[in-house]
């Protein structure tokens, strides 16, 4: 059977070692104890000898190599047993660790290669590293919920082996390929960057070092390249110096001991009001208990005790997003806002006389959904986005419905809502809300859109004005239906009155194109006769 | 018996069916020698191997070639005898694990543990704080290996002196090689041995080569050499000892050698060495290419492998087959896979038990820790009674005025009043009496009473066995208090001077406080080593240092100074009973100090500080004499400046009783360390920092609790001159103290 003779550690401060004399070549029969190669290490020039018996059936290394100890250097067999070209079965990928590294796109597994850094660790044979994959455009980094593999499980290929939740959703994670499962890297609730290993698996049988386990824990196995490593344009820009609070204090810093600082705060002194025994360098603890003795330097209210504060709310993940995405809408999109009241009483009526029938219930957010998605037909510029100097339309109208659940909030998209009757709006709505709650929602439920339908008239909210949702070009913030007297053909007459406010993004719309659009939405909804069912 | 030297190389070595008519040794025996050679062997073999791997990490001094002398050895001693390795250790642990393993389970066993100590894991014999070069089996007598060349001859003359001392009838069989007897330790230790007539085989295996340098002389140029004699064993004519020199291939002579030796030493109570000719197949370690020796050398020498040596004496004598042999063979090398095996799938030693074992854990009850602060306080009292009462009382003489003072302090306190040096011998000679095994050791200790006199008296009460007179030899002093500690008694060592210690610091550090780290925390060191230090004197600077910092820098070991005659015998009372090895450090100026001590016994807790005055405006942290000075100033700066001083005694500087320290400054604000040390890396600017880092109940820390900058007094970086006047400005004085301090408040 052949095996791989590898460069020992022939000292402890050993990590290389240079060839300087090979004994042995090809069909040489070989012993125990036999030397073999002269190697020179950082210490010396030393014999290594032979670890077993055999034939030498391939060279791995060429006199003047300088290989890393532990790389295979010779392969040794029966007298006339055939090795593969590449080497011993084993051999096959385990190339001396001077291969070049790897230059095409990995794919999520790849057969791991050795690296040529310092201080990586080559890979083994037939080990192939599974990758957190990217589940989404924007998605950075995943959270593993759950595990659905162990060590030594075979999976199938597309087989779901991890729940990840990403910045939009929980999905499920399928297997890239088949293999044995030889190590699992992560652990459920641990977050990590697009791209890291989470796992790694092999064939049956073959042997996966810890040593390579480890390294791949550590970070100390060359990622694959599409893990790309930030280029020049990427890299963060120097940041300025941001000025520092203390910087502020226009008085200067004051010098005062540390047992002065804790009895100012104890006493709730304020330490500027507090003046320094004549020729000392810092003030004092009797420094501040004279200040307070005189009464004049106790602060006008006394801070706060700081550790008088309530209690802690942890954020959760949807919170986190929300709480990113609505920064990031604040910061990038300048927006303007409109504002029109618009008659529910004919939708009202409508709604009564349609829901009772059987069939799903129609609600006025229905109705609402559908006359937004007619408007954006007729005014696409609503739908578009800015992309570097043009603005890119939709080619569907997927329209977000703001949907609070026990989690916090999500607004997954109706699709396709231009060519959906108020009743299919309804149906998909209530299966999508159903879905918002149990958790379910996918990747696909949360890509993409024109705008987002926000509805806070059932808290009893008059008007609001929502923020627009990144990606997308404005929202509309509904408020409650409400009685009101309205002038009408000179007589006043009690009405259905809604407020509806847009968001929109100025860098996609201007105001005359979105004042028509809620205009257009306003008139539908007056007359929706227009767009029954 | 005088020296004699027995060259048995050129007599023939009996034959083993011989023996066995004789009843000296079985075929059983014979036959488990061969095992324990090839179960020696495939582990060094594996071992070279696995560091190969990096599996096993660390050092890889091999025995591979020596195995008849580590087997012929252990086989040659008795079940309870000691033995002491080296730095190439394995054959000696391995044939000791095999003398007690009592079954084959045990057996496979011990090869495990051995296997796991080398990688490093919690089943190792040492849970893996010791590795390769500090494998050892207390428990049954296997006091371990050790990275000190010679390093652990001194701790076998020790445990040899406690088997003679108990009346054990066992002996101590000390291992090393002949690198090692060129260095002092190998010197002091022999001498000791020979002169205090302990119960010692000194086997040296001498393989030729320490490290790369040929003993005496090697055909290859370039070469060096390290002794003028080829045989080591003509130096035992330098200690009037029997010698013998044996063929170290040979496992039957070697046995044979060491069987006769070792009921000399026990008959007799007389050291006997014995030179084991033999070499190492490897290098000293694997980065060595052995360009010393030359392929011929290493030739000739392997065609006498042990291995092939008795293995051919069993084919001859037909006491076995080839077969048998190949059986042997296979179930050592079993063996050994299966200890891989076993160590492979340990586990690795939880971090989080990083600082187990450093020491044996030694707690105080509260109420036993309030009490002596009570006691420490009646003590104060009385003790300013009595200087009152000296200074009050008219008399003709001196002496007359202090026997007066003395009976009115008993009359008012019930305590008497003695000084430093009356207080350490009362603590030695009660603990003497209540415990036999404690043992005094040390130059002058017995006739002469002590340097200063600080031993006066107990030759007379308990004899020479127990107060020991030794050479001028501080390691093998120390080396054999470790030595006998760890083989039940509680010796006192002392050293004329701390700044001695420097010469025995590799017997106290890498022996004394490491050992029971190194091996897993199944060994203690119960012993004291009693010294003194400071200026005072004018003895000049290698008679008057402060060491004590490099001895608080030593893991494993406890430091104590006391001030007052009080402490000096609570302390020291304590120091003796402690199951950690204590550096007990006088100081040389005040062992005429007078003061009281209660009548009924006491001991005072180490680690614990003592509040020798109180105040609230300023801290002084200090111990040993600068307490008497910090006193003195606390008291001027009182009466005349306004100025109130508390004054903390350390005590124990290690462990630090960094609390009543911080207690302190909490009140105060203002701290002042005093030591007569030097500072840099000093007690001073230690106690800053644990100051600074302590946490209080509030979440404060001692930074926060600072209103000035700390201060830390302490020598000037000088190597302490003779003349007086340069001597006193060298450390803090009562009028220092008192001026930096009103430069302070």
């Amino acid at each position: 059977m052949a095996r791989e003779i590898k460069l020992p550690q022939m000292g402890q401060t050993m990590e290389e070692g240079t060839i300087v004399t090979c004994l042995v070549k090809v069909g040489d029969k070989v012993k125990k104890g036999d030397v073999i190669f002269e190697i020179e290490t950082d210490k010396a020039t030393l014999e290594m000898e032979s670890p077993g018996e055999g034939f030498v059936k391939k060279m791995l290394v060429a006199v003047g190599d300088t290989v890393p100890v532990n790389t295979p250097i010779l392969i040794i067999g029966d007298e006339n047993e055939a090795i593969a070209d590449g080497g011993s079965p084993a051999a096959a990928a385990a190339a001396p660790a001077v291969a070049k590294a790897a230059s095409t796109p990995a794919p999520s597994t790849e057969a791991a290669k050795p690296a040529a850094a310092a201080g990586s660790v080559a890979a083994p044979a037939g080990a192939r590293v599974v990758r957190l994959p990217q589940l989404g455009q924007t998605m950075e980094e995943g959270t593993i919920v759950t595990s659905l593999i162990k060590v030594g499980d075979t999976v199938a290929k597309g087989q779901v082996i991890f729940e990840v939740e990403t910045d939009k959703a929980t999905l499920e994670m399928e297997s890239p390929g088949a293999g044995v499962v030889k190590a699992i890297l992560v652990e459920a609730g641990e977050t990590l960057p697009v791209n890291a290993p989470i796992a790694v698996f092999a064939d049956e049988g073959t042997d996966i070092g810890q040593d390579f386990i480890d390294a791949l824990r550590g970070g100390a196995v060359a990622a694959a390249p599409a893990a790309a490593t930030p280029t020049a344009e990427q890299a963060p820009k120097a940041s300025t110096p941001v000025p520092t609070a203390a910087a502020a204090v226009k008085d200067g810093r004051i010098f005062a001991s540390p047992r002065a600082k804790t009895t100012a705060a104890d006493m709730g002194i304020d330490l500027r009001q507090v003046h320094p025994a004549a020729g000392a360098v810092r003030i004092t603890a009797a420094d501040v208990q004279r200040a307070a003795a005189s009464g004049a330097a106790r602060e006008p209210a006394g801070p706060a005790p700081r550790y008088n504060l309530g209690d802690i709310v942890p954020v959760n993940r949807l919170q986190k997003i929300v709480a990113e995405r609505m920064l990031k809408s604040k910061q990038e999109i300048p927006c303007f806002y409109l504002n029109i009241r618009t008659d529910m009483t004919e939708v009202f009526k409508l709604r009564t006389k349609l829901n009772k029938g059987d069939g799903v219930k129609l609600s006025f957010n229905d109705f609402i959904i559908r006359a937004v998605a007619i408007a954006l037909k007729h005014y696409p510029i609503m739908t578009g986005q800015l992309d570097g100097n043009v603005i890119q339309l939709a080619d569907q109208i997927d329209i977000g419905l703001a949907i609070s659940t026990d989690d916090g909030l999500v607004a997954p998209l109706i699709k396709d809502a231009g060519s959906k009757t108020v009743r299919q709006i309804a149906e998909y709505g209530k299966a999508l809300i159903e879905r918002a709650r149990t958790n379910k929602l996918t990747l696909d439920d949360l890509e993409g859109g024109c705008i987002t339908v926000s509805n806070l008239g059932g808290f009893g909210i008059d008007a609001f004005i929502p923020i627009v949702v990144p990606g997308q070009c404005s929202i509309l913030g509904v408020g409650r239906i409400a009685d009101m007297c309205m002038p009408i053909d000179g007589n006043i007459m009690v009405r259905k009155i809604m407020n509806l406010n847009l968001s929109v993004d100025h860098k996609v719309a201007n105001g005359a194109d979105a004042a028509q659009f809620l205009d257009y939405i306003k008139k539908l909804l007056e007359n929706p006769s227009t767009f029954e069912e | 018996m005088a020296y004699s030297l027995d060259d048995r190389r050129k007599k023939p070595t009996p034959k083993i069916g011989d023996l066995i008519k004789k009843g000296v040794v079985t075929e059983a025996m014979a036959l488990d020698w061969l095992r324990t050679i090839h179960e020696i062997r495939f582990f060094e073999d594996k071992v070279y191997d696995l560091l190969g791997q990096n599996i096993i990490k660390g050092a890889s001094h091999l025995y591979a070639g020596q195995e008849a002398v580590a087997t012929g050895a252990v086989a040659a001693i008795e079940m309870g005898d000691v033995i002491g390795s080296t730095h190439r250790g394995h054959g000696h642990c391995g044939a000791m694990g095999n003398k007690y393993a009592t079954d084959a389970e045990a057996r496979q066993m011990h090869w495990n543990r051995m296997m796991a100590e080398l990688m490093g894991k919690e089943t190792g014999y040492c849970s893996g704080r010791g590795g390769s070069m500090h494998i050892a089996d207390v428990k049954i007598g296997n006091l371990g290996s050790t990275g000190i060349v010679g390093g652990n001859i001194p701790a076998a003359v020790g445990a040899a002196l406690a088997e003679k001392h108990k009346k054990t009838g066992k002996i101590a069989v000390s291992f090393f090689g002949d690198g090692s007897t060129n260095t002092g330790s190998f010197h002091e230790s022999m001498n000791m041995a020979s002169v205090l007539k302990v119960p010692l085989v000194a086997v040296i295996e001498n393989n030729l080569y320490g490290m790369s340098v040929p003993f005496c002389a090697s055909p290859v140029e370039g070469a060096g050499c390290a002794s003028n004699i080829e045989h080591i064993a003509e130096r035992a004519t330098a200690y009037g000892v029997p010698a013998m020199i044996v063929d170290g291939q040979d496992v039957v002579a070697v046995f044979l050698a060491v069987k006769e030796a070792a009921a000399h030493a026990r008959k007799n109570n007389e050291m006997v060495m014995v030179e084991a000719k033999t070499y190492r197949w490897y290098g000293h370690s694997r980065s060595d290419p052995r360009v010393y020796r030359t392929k011929e050398e290493e030739k000739e020498w392997r065609s006498r492998d042990p291995i092939i040596v008795l293995s051919d004496k069993l084919l001859e004598e037909g006491l076995a087959t080839r077969e048998q042999l190949a059986v042997i063979a296979q179930q050592a090398q079993d063996a050994i896979e299966k200890a891989t095996q076993f160590g492979l799938d340990s586990a690795w030693p939880d971090v989080a038990d990083l600082a187990r074992d450093v020491y044996v854990t030694e707690t105080y009850a509260d109420n036993v820790v309030e009490a002596e602060k009570t006691a420490a306080a009646n003590a104060m009292k009385a003790t300013a009674a009595f200087e009152a009462a000296v200074d009050t009382i008219t008399a003709k003489t001196k002496k007359e005025k202090v026997e007066l003072a003395k009976a009115q302090v008993k009359e008012a306190f019930g305590m008497d009043v003695i000084a430093i040096k009356d207080a350490i011998i009362a603590a030695q000679a009660e603990e003497m009496r209540k415990d036999p095994s404690v043992i005094i050791e040390g130059e002058d200790v017995g006739l002469y009473g002590g340097a200063y006199s600080a031993t006066k008296g107990l030759l007379e009460e308990f004899g020479a066995d127990r107060v020991i007179d030794t050479a001028i030899s501080e390691a093998a002093i120390v080396g054999a208090a470790v030595g006998a500690a760890i083989r039940g008694l509680r010796p006192i060592a002392e050293l004329m001077y701390v700044d001695f210690i420097t010469i025995s610091m590799d017997q106290l550090m890498h022996n004394g406080a490491f050992n029971r780290y190194m091996f897993g925390g199944h060994a203690k060191v119960p012993m004291v080593i009693r010294t003194e230090g400071g200026v005072g004197r004018c003895i000049a600077a290698h008679h008057s240092k402060s060491l004590e910092p490099w001895l608080v820098n030593v893991p494993g070991l406890y430091v104590v100074m006391p001030s007052t005659p009080y402490d000096a015998k609570g302390l020291l009372k304590a120091a003796i009973r402690s199951d950690n090895p204590v550096v007990y450090i006088e100081h040389k100026a005040t062992y005429g100090q007078m003061g009281a001590v209660p009548t009924e016994e006491y001991i005072i807790p180490l680690g614990v500080a003592d509040v020798k005055r109180t105040g609230k405006d300023v801290t002084i942290v200090t111990y040993s004499r600068q307490v008497m000075f910090a006193l003195a100033a606390a008291k001027e700066l009182a009466d005349k400046h306004g100025i109130d001083v508390e004054v903390v005694d350390l005590r124990t500087i290690k462990p630090l009783d960094i609390k009543t320290v911080a207690d302190s400054v909490r009140k105060t604000g203002r701290l002042v360390t005093i030591a007569e040390s030097f500072n840099m890396c000093g007690m001073g600017p230690e106690i800053v920092r644990r100051l600074i880092e302590y946490v209080y109940e509030d979440g404060r820390t001692g930074f926060d609790y600072l209103d000035a900058p700390p201060v830390n007094m302490a020598a000037a970086d000088v190597p302490p001159p003779m003349s007086e006047p340069l001597e006193n400005a060298s450390i803090p004085m009562t009028d220092t103290i008192v001026a930096r301090i009103r430069q302070m408040v």
